[in-house]
C-alpha cells in the first residue's frame, strides 16, 4: 500500500514513538484547530463530509479500492462483507442525515456556529453556542472500523482536533479515512492524527491523556475503568464497554412467508461485520405457537446463511477462533444426539456458519463469525427471564412485533436496560442519530454556553 | 479382539501400561466397542453419525465440555467412587469425571508410571503446591500428587478465593531439603508457583537435581508468564536447573499425562503420551488431521479412561510435532475481538 506519511500511523512501525512525540503532535493538532477547523461553518464540513462519504460508495474511489484489495488481509473481513459494511454505513452520512443529528442533538444545526435560540429558549430570553472538545483522544478497539469512523465524523462535526490511538494490528480502515480527508480538504485532514500502540502503554497514553480535554474509549469494562482511572482532574471521558444484542420474532410474524423473509434478514445481521460488533445478535428468541415453529425457523435461517456464505463469504478466522467453532459444535452433536433438545445446521468442511436451536431458553453468548444459537420462547417476559445474565450489557433488540403489541414490547425492553429496537436486518445498521449506549452522541461531546440577554 | 466386560478391558489396559507396550490399535478398538454399548450418550452419538471404527484414528471423540453437560460415563450412579472435576473460575460450571475403584486403580497405575519415567523422583521428597485431597477430593492434581508418593507434603490450601500457598509449610520442606541435601520434586499448576515465588524474600537453593513438574494454567488465578519466563522464574529463585522443570498436560477428563521431557534431559522435546496415549491435531475447518507443524485443535486417545469415553476432544489449540503435540493456547473461551463480550458462561 502506498500512501504518503501525514499521520504517525503512516511512518510505523519504523518510527519509534514517545511521549514527547505524541505532546508535540497533539499541540500541533490544537493549533491546527485553532487556525483551520474551528472556524468553519458547520454547514462546510456537513457538505464536505457528505461528498466525502459519497466518494466512499464509489468503486473507482482510489482509498475504497485500497480498503478492499487489502481488506482481508488487514482487517480479517473478505471484500464483499467489508464493501457492504462500508456501503451501508456511508449511505447514512448524508447532508440531510447530518443536519438532522445536529438539530436533533443541540437544537439547531447552526449552535456550533454562533449563539442562537430555540423557541423555549427565546421564551426564557437567551440564546446558546455549542462548543466541541479542542482535542478529543479516542482509544479504539478491536477490529470493527465503522465506530471509529462515526467518532471521527462526529468530532469534525463539532469543530474538534482528535488523535486516534488504534489498537494493534488494527486501524487500516480509519488510516484510509483520514487519509481520504487529507486528500479532500488538507486542513481539516491536519487537524487529525492516528498512531498505534498497544493497549495500556502508560507513558503514551499519559501524554495523550494530558493534552486532550476529551476522551472517548472503546472496549471491555476493565479497560474503561482503567482508563478512567488514570485521567487527571477535569478531563470529560465518555466510555463504551462491550455489549451483546440478540432478536426476537413474536409468533404473529411466523406465517410461512414472513418467517423466510424475516430469516433473510436475522442471516444479514449474522453475517454483517462477522458478527463481531456490539450490535451483532447472540440469539434470536422465537414465540412459540407461530405458523412456523422455532426449531422451523431456526432451519430457514441456516438456509438463509448459506445462501449468504456465496454471495458475501465469512473469509477465513484465526486457529483460535475457527477450533472455538469446532469444539462447540462438536459439544451440540453430542447434545443433540443424546438429549433431542437441539438440533445443529453448519456449513459442510468448512467453520463458515452454524446455527444450534435449543429448547433451552437461558442466554447464550456466541463465539461470533457467524455462529448463531435460535432459542425457543413462550413471550417477552420467559425472554427476559432467560437473558438475565446479560442485564445491563445488551444494546440491541432486534424485534419483528405486531403493532399493536410493539410499543408495551419496546417499553418493557427499555426499563430492562435495552437502549436500542430496531426490525431485523438492520441491527449492525443503525441510523445516523442513534445514541450509543443510550447517550447523546454530539450531546456529550460538546460544552455549552448560555448567553443571557 | 474383544472385551465382553470393563473387568477384561481394566486387565488388558492394565497389562499394557505395565509393560509399557502393547498393541495399541487393538486395545483402542475393543476399548471403544465396550464404551459405545455402554456410556448411553456416546451411544446415541455414534448411532447417529453410524460409526463403524477400523482403526483407532477413525473413532469418535467426545468433547471436554460434553463432561460438563452430559454424565460421560458408563458407571451407574451407585457405583461412582470418585470424581474429578475441572477447575474453573468460582462459580463456573466444571466438568465431572467419574471413576469406581476399578477405574481409579488404572488411573492411578497410569499416572504412576508417567511420573516414573519422567520425573523420576526415586530419592525426591514431593511437595506439591496443592491442597491435601482431604480437602479438595474433586482435583485430580491433588490425587496425582497423593498418588506420586505416601508421603508427599502439601503446601496449599483452600481460602475464599480459591488455592492458595501455604509459606511456612513449603518453607519448612524447602528448609528440610537443604539441610539433608535430599533433591525435592515439587508438583505445581503454574499460578501456584507464581503465587509463591512473588512472595520470595530472597532466592533460595534446593539441593542438586531437584526438579520441578509444572502443569502450566492460570484461569485469572494469578499474573500470568509466558512459560519461558515461568521457567526463568522456577530457575533463578530455586536453584532448580531448567533441565529439570518438566512440564505436564494433563485434565480431569483423562487418565494419562502427557510431558514434554524426562527430567535431566538437555533439551524439552513436544508434548508425548506414554505408549497406552495418542494425540491427534485436527483442522478445525475439515475434522481431518494436520500436516506435521501445523495447527489445530488437539484430540487425546487414552485407553486408560476405562469407565467414561477413550477418544477426547480437547478446546486446546496444538501444533503438531510428529506423534507429539507443542501446546499453543485454549481454542475455547478465547477473547473475542471487535466489540462484543464474553459474558461467563455460568
Amino acid at each position: 500500500m502506498d500512501l504518503p506519511n501525514y499521520f504517525i500511523i503512516d511512518t510505523q512501525p519504523e518510527a519509534r514513538l514517545s511521549p514527547g512525540m505524541i505532546t508535540e503532535a497533539c499541540r500541533q493538532l490544537k493549533r491546527n484547530r485553532a487556525q483551520y477547523l474551528r472556524d468553519i461553518p458547520t454547514a462546510q464540513t456537513i457538505t464536505l463530509l457528505a461528498q466525502l462519504a459519497d466518494n466512499w460508495r464509489d468503486d473507482l474511489f482510489p482509498f475504497r479500492k485500497m480498503a478492499l484489495e487489502a481488506g482481508q488481509e488487514a482487517t480479517g473481513f473478505s471484500s464483499a462483507s467489508l464493501a457492504r459494511g462500508l456501503d451501508e454505513f456511508f449511505a447514512r452520512i448524508t447532508e440531510e442525515n447530518l443536519h438532522n443529528l445536529i438539530t436533533q442533538e443541540l437544537g439547531d444545526p447552526r449552535r456550533l456556529d454562533a449563539p442562537l435560540a430555540t423557541p423555549e429558549e427565546r421564551a426564557d430570553n437567551r440564546t446558546a453556542f455549542a462548543r466541541g472538545p479542542e482535542l478529543i483522544g479516542h482509544i479504539t478497539a478491536g477490529n470493527l472500523p465503522c465506530p471509529t469512523l462515526m467518532s471521527l465524523i462526529y468530532g469534525l462535526l463539532v469543530g474538534s482536533a482528535q488523535f486516534v490511538k488504534c489498537a494493534e494490528n488494527a486501524g487500516f480502515v480509519p488510516q484510509l479515512f483520514a487519509h481520504s480527508v487529507y486528500h479532500t480538504h488538507p486542513k481539516l485532514g491536519a487537524c487529525i492524527e492516528l498512531a498505534r500502540w498497544p493497549g495500556g502503554d502508560h507513558p503514551l497514553e499519559e501524554a495523550l491523556f494530558n493534552e486532550a480535554d476529551c476522551v472517548v474509549a472503546v472496549g471491555r469494562d476493565e479497560t474503561l475503568e482503567a482508563i478512567r482511572s488514570r485521567l487527571p482532574n477535569g478531563k470529560r471521558f465518555l466510555g463504551h464497554g462491550h455489549r451483546v444484542s440478540f432478536g426476537y420474532i413474536h409468533k404473529d410474524f411466523l406465517s410461512r412467508a414472513m418467517a423466510r423473509e424475516l430469516a433473510k434478514n436475522a442471516a444479514r445481521d449474522v453475517a454483517a461485520w462477522n458478527q463481531l460488533g456490539c450490535l451483532s445478535p447472540h440469539v434470536f428468541y422465537v414465540e412459540r405457537d407461530g405458523a412456523v415453529r422455532p426449531e422451523q425457523f431456526a432451519e430457514m435461517l441456516s438456509e438463509a446463511i448459506n445462501e449468504l456464505e456465496q454471495s458475501e463469504p465469512r473469509g477465513e478466522i484465526t486457529d483460535a477462533e475457527a477450533g472455538e467453532i469446532a469444539h462447540r459444535r462438536s459439544c451440540y452433536e453430542i447434545r443433540e444426539a443424546h438429549t433431542g433438545d437441539v438440533r445443529q445446521w453448519m456449513s459442510e468442511d468448512s467453520t463458515a456458519w452454524t446455527v444450534v436451536y435449543e429448547e433451552e431458553s437461558r442466554f447464550s453468548t456466541s463465539c461470533m463469525n457467524r455462529f448463531i444459537h435460535v432459542k425457543a420462547v413462550a413471550n417477552l417476559d420467559e425472554t427476559l427471564h432467560a437473558a438475565e445474565m446479560a442485564r445491563g450489557q445488551v444494546s440491541t433488540v432486534g424485534l419483528a412485533a405486531p403493532k399493536s403489541e410493539a410499543e408495551a414490547m419496546v417499553i418493557q425492553l427499555a426499563h430492562w436496560g435495552v437502549t436500542r429496537v430496531c426490525p431485523i436486518g438492520q441491527m449492525q445498521n443503525p441510523p445516523l442519530g442513534w445514541r450509543h449506549d443510550g447517550r447523546p452522541s454530539l450531546g456529550d461531546l460538546v460544552m455549552w454556553m448560555d448567553w443571557e440577554l | 479382539m474383544k472385551f465382553s466386560t470393563f473387568n477384561e478391558a481394566t486387565d488388558a489396559v492394565m497389562q499394557m501400561i505395565r509393560a509399557g507396550e502393547g498393541d495399541f490399535n487393538h486395545l483402542a478398538l475393543a476399548l471403544f466397542a465396550l464404551q459405545k454399548e455402554h456410556v448411553p450418550a456416546y451411544r446415541d452419538l455414534c448411532q447417529t453419525r453410524s460409526i463403524t471404527a477400523n482403526h483407532w484414528r477413525d473413532i469418535p471423540t467426545v468433547p471436554t465440555s460434553a463432561f460438563r453437560d452430559l454424565e460421560i460415563t458408563s458407571l451407574s450412579p451407585k457405583t461412582r467412587t470418585t470424581a474429578f472435576h475441572s477447575s474453573g473460575t468460582t462459580g463456573a460450571t466444571y466438568s465431572c469425571h467419574w471413576h469406581d475403584s476399578s477405574s481409579l486403580a488404572v488411573y492411578e497405575t497410569s499416572l504412576r508410571a508417567g511420573i516414573e519415567k519422567n520425573l523420576q523422583p526415586n530419592n525426591c521428597q514431593i511437595l506439591a503446591l496443592t491442597p491435601p485431597p482431604t480437602e479438595v477430593p474433586h482435583s485430580s492434581l491433588s490425587h496425582m500428587a497423593a498418588t506420586a508418593h505416601p508421603s508427599v507434603v502439601f503446601g496449599g490450601c483452600i481460602t475464599d478465593t480459591g488455592w492458595s500457598i501455604d509459606h511456612d509449610i513449603i518453607y519448612r520442606a524447602c528448609a528440610k531439603a537443604i539441610q539433608t541435601q535430599n533433591p525435592l520434586l515439587i508438583i505445581g499448576p503454574a499460578f501456584s508457583f507464581v503465587h509463591w515465588l512473588d512472595q520470595l524474600d530472597a532466592p533460595i537453593a534446593l539441593p542438586a537435581t531437584s526438579r520441578v513438574m509444572e502443569t502450566g494454567g492460570y484461569k485469572g488465578r494469578s499474573r500470568e508468564l509466558s512459560k519461558t519466563e515461568l521457567h526463568k522464574l522456577i530457575s533463578k529463585n530455586l536453584g532448580v536447573a531448567r533441565n529439570h522443570i518438566v512440564c505436564e498436560y494433563g485434565m480431569c477428563e483423562l487418565s494419562s499425562q502427557a510431558y514434554d521431557r524426562i527430567a535431566g534431559q538437555q533439551t524439552a522435546a513436544a508434548f508425548t503420551f506414554p505408549a497406552w496415549a495418542r494425540s491427534r491435531v485436527i483442522s478445525s475447518e475439515t475434522g481431518s488431521e494436520v500436516d506435521d507443524g501445523d495447527t489445530g485443535l488437539l484430540q487425546i486417545f487414552d485407553l486408560a479412561n476405562i469407565r467414561s469415553v477413550l477418544a477426547i476432544q480437547t478446546g486446546d489449540l496444538a501444533v503438531r510435532r510428529g506423534e507429539g503435540f507443542e501446546l499453543v493456547g485454549r481454542a475455547t473461551q478465547s477473547d473475542p475481538r471487535g466489540c462484543s463480550l464474553a459474558l461467563a458462561e455460568n
